[in-house]
């Protein structure tokens, strides 16, 4: 453990100013950094296979969207059973990673690579929000669930232990808990990126065939991280519903599609701590913007896009990453 | 009769829809392999380019076309100079700098235009044929997109600049070497592929409402096409367009429209997945 903190002091120090935020800050704040941290898992998951496999999806909101209607499909059937807080969110995440190893299958056991594979994840994003926005007629319903079209679903109990006092998924629950699972989550992709699996992922972005034909089965390892990788989008789904209380169509559209592929390009794709902190940073990059700068907001996002990768090819904030540890001799390991 | 009339109508339109939102995706995609989010924007600037020189100076609708194509292959020639030709080579990094581009894009139109344009009317007329109506300038898209289409496939395939942007694009170094400016090249190629934009949102603008995020409405048809067309994108993209459009027309016809368009990007996944090289590999016999 000591180990690797002394390996990792600028993560650990992250950490620790982030853990120590919420005596800093109001409700409202907290509230808007966990939203902010909903979003990191997303894009983990998109950095483990693009980053380090070099397999673009350009539709993890798919599982996205898929994790958080189906939360919100089985909680709403079974509102008031005990612990539908709990087992509910379970549920929907072995949907959501069924359906990212049937989607994975499908693509690598298919024979389908580079470009193809986006066009594939975002035509399947895009089949399921087109579905799901013409349910707006009572008809549509999955129990006594309605999809409501359009306007999404809500309803929804928070996730957590319903009667105990902090035990559910809001405010200081809500920003420690999902702090905690990133840090778990951080944590777990490193050691992935360094296993045996990890480094024959690695090897598939480089030369498929020349792994095949050393004997290992590219195919089954594509698959393993493209079903973590699903499973990471899957929890910021739920997340996401949880923390707004509601989950829409277009979560799954072209707009949100291209978002996790952008925030993990600008922030360095390589580097799982970058993806996490250039997450955080550019989604409330985008939310200040909008706060302040009206109509100017997003022409200054596209700006810092632009500029980012013509001048920061590796990604803005693994550049500062690195700069700051080459600078500080005592971050250095 | 009439019925079988407003079918092929109907697949026609389709048909012309897509073939005319790929068309320039086909060259800075299809061949240049620059994963272009902001087609869809070169789109709108052709579009905006129409209509606002059609009100502002009170051109004839041909000559206001015209002038939304310069403009859209200037910003073109604009951007490749200023950020694309940084990114031959970085295909993925592409696409957050063209994400970039279309935002400041489309929003930089909302702030100058407000939310949407007084529009244009439709040129030409309407005929009849028993209880339906039909656009003849729709008509008239049809045949235009293939006249375009047959253009392009003469301009890169049989003239001597088509062999120059071909072989640059293939191997750069070597025609470097040859003694090509494939900097003047690349360039080029990255216009036309604009101006085919360009030219696209110009004909579309009397028929749509013109907003900002107008663009949007073909980006994706653009990708599933291009990328169905196959390897050769100019000879691919008829056969990929005439069969993504028959699927939706005839779901449409059957169920609804957003049935259609599930049906249009399933058929799009299992292309992908049966036919790998896309649909120009049925005729060239590429294996």
């Amino acid at each position: 453990m000591l180990n690797l903190i002394k390996k990792n002091k600028l993560p650990f120090i992250s950490f620790l100013i982030l853990s120590f935020f919420p005596i800093f800050v109001d409700s409202y704040y907290l509230s808007n950094i966990s939203y902010f941290m909903c979003w990191t898992f997303i894009s983990l998951g998109l950095a483990l296979i693009w980053g380090i496999g070099g397999v673009l999806s350009f539709g993890q909101t798919v599982f996205f969207g898929l994790a958080g209607y189906s939360f919100a499909v089985i909680s709403i059937n079974f509102l008031g059973v005990v612990g539908v807080g709990i087992w509910s969110v379970f549920l929907a995440l072995l949907i959501t990673s069924l359906f990212g190893l049937i989607v994975g299958y499908f693509l690598f056991y298919g024979g389908i690579y580079d470009v193809f594979i986006g066009i594939v994840t975002l035509a399947i994003t895009l089949v399921l929000e087109t579905y799901l926005q013409q349910t707006a007629g009572p008809e549509y319903t999955i129990g006594t669930a309605r999809l409501n079209g359009f306007n999404g679903m809500q309803g929804m109990p928070t996730i957590g232990f319903q009667e105990l006092k902090y035990g559910r998924l809001e405010g200081f629950t809500q920003y420690y808990f999902i702090l905690a699972l990133a840090i778990l989550a951080l944590i777990l992709l490193y050691k992935f990126k360094n296993s045996k699996l990890g480094l024959i992922f690695l090897a598939t972005k480089e030369d498929r065939n020349r792994v095949a034909s050393l004997g290992y089965n590219v195919q089954k390892v594509q698959l393993i991280a493209f079903v973590i990788a699903s499973l990471l989008a899957g929890i910021s789904g739920i997340l996401y519903t949880n923390w707004g209380g509601y989950i829409t169509p277009s979560s799954m559209g072209l707009v949100s599609a291209a978002l996790p592929v952008v925030w993990v390009a600008a922030s360095g794709k390589k580097d799982f701590f970058s993806v996490f902190i250039g997450t955080i940073f550019l989604v409330w990059l985008s939310q200040m913007l909008a706060i302040n700068g009206a109509q100017f907001a997003i022409i200054a996002m596209g700006l810092i896009l632009v500029i980012s990768t013509r001048f920061f090819p590796d990604g803005i904030i693994l550049m500062f990453k690195n700069k700051l540890i080459e600078k500080v001799k005592w971050l250095q390991s | 009769m009439i019925m079988l009339f407003n079918i092929v109508y109907q697949f026609g339109d389709a048909l012309s829809f897509l073939l005319l939102s790929a068309i320039g995706l086909a060259v800075i995609f299809g061949m240049m392999k620059i994963i272009n989010l902001a087609h869809g924007e070169f789109i709108t600037v052709g579009a905006y380019g129409t209509v606002v020189s059609a009100k502002a100076f009170n051109l004839p609708l041909p000559i206001a076309m015209a002038f939304g194509v310069i403009i859209t292959i200037i910003f073109g020639l604009i951007l490749e100079k200023l950020i694309i030709r940084h990114l031959y080579g970085r295909p993925l990094d592409s696409v957050v700098a063209t994400w970039g581009i279309s935002l400041i894009v489309s929003q930089s139109f909302l702030v100058i235009f407000g939310p949407s344009l007084e529009g244009l009317q439709t040129p030409l007329g309407n005929f009849k044929l028993g209880d339906y109506s039909y656009s003849e300038y729709r008509i008239f898209l049809i045949f235009f997109a293939f006249i375009l289409l047959g253009l392009l496939y003469v301009l890169f395939m049989k003239t001597s600049f088509g062999t120059l942007a071909r072989a640059t694009i293939e191997k750069p170094e070597i025609a470097s070497s040859m003694g090509v400016n494939i900097s003047d090249v690349y360039s080029v190629t990255f216009a036309i592929g604009a101006g085919l934009a360009g030219i696209t949102g110009a004909l579309y603008a009397p028929t749509m409402t013109v907003v900002p995020s107008i663009g949007q409405a073909f980006i994706v048809s653009a990708f599933i096409t291009v990328v169905t067309a196959g390897a050769s994108p100019f000879i691919g993209l008829i056969p990929a367009a005439s069969f993504l459009s028959a699927v939706q027309t005839s779901v449409t016809f059957y169920y609804k429209a957003t049935i259609g368009i599930i049906a249009l990007l399933f058929s799009v996944i299992l292309i992908i997945r049966f036919l790998p090289k896309g649909f120009s590999s049925l005729i060239t016999k590429e294996k």
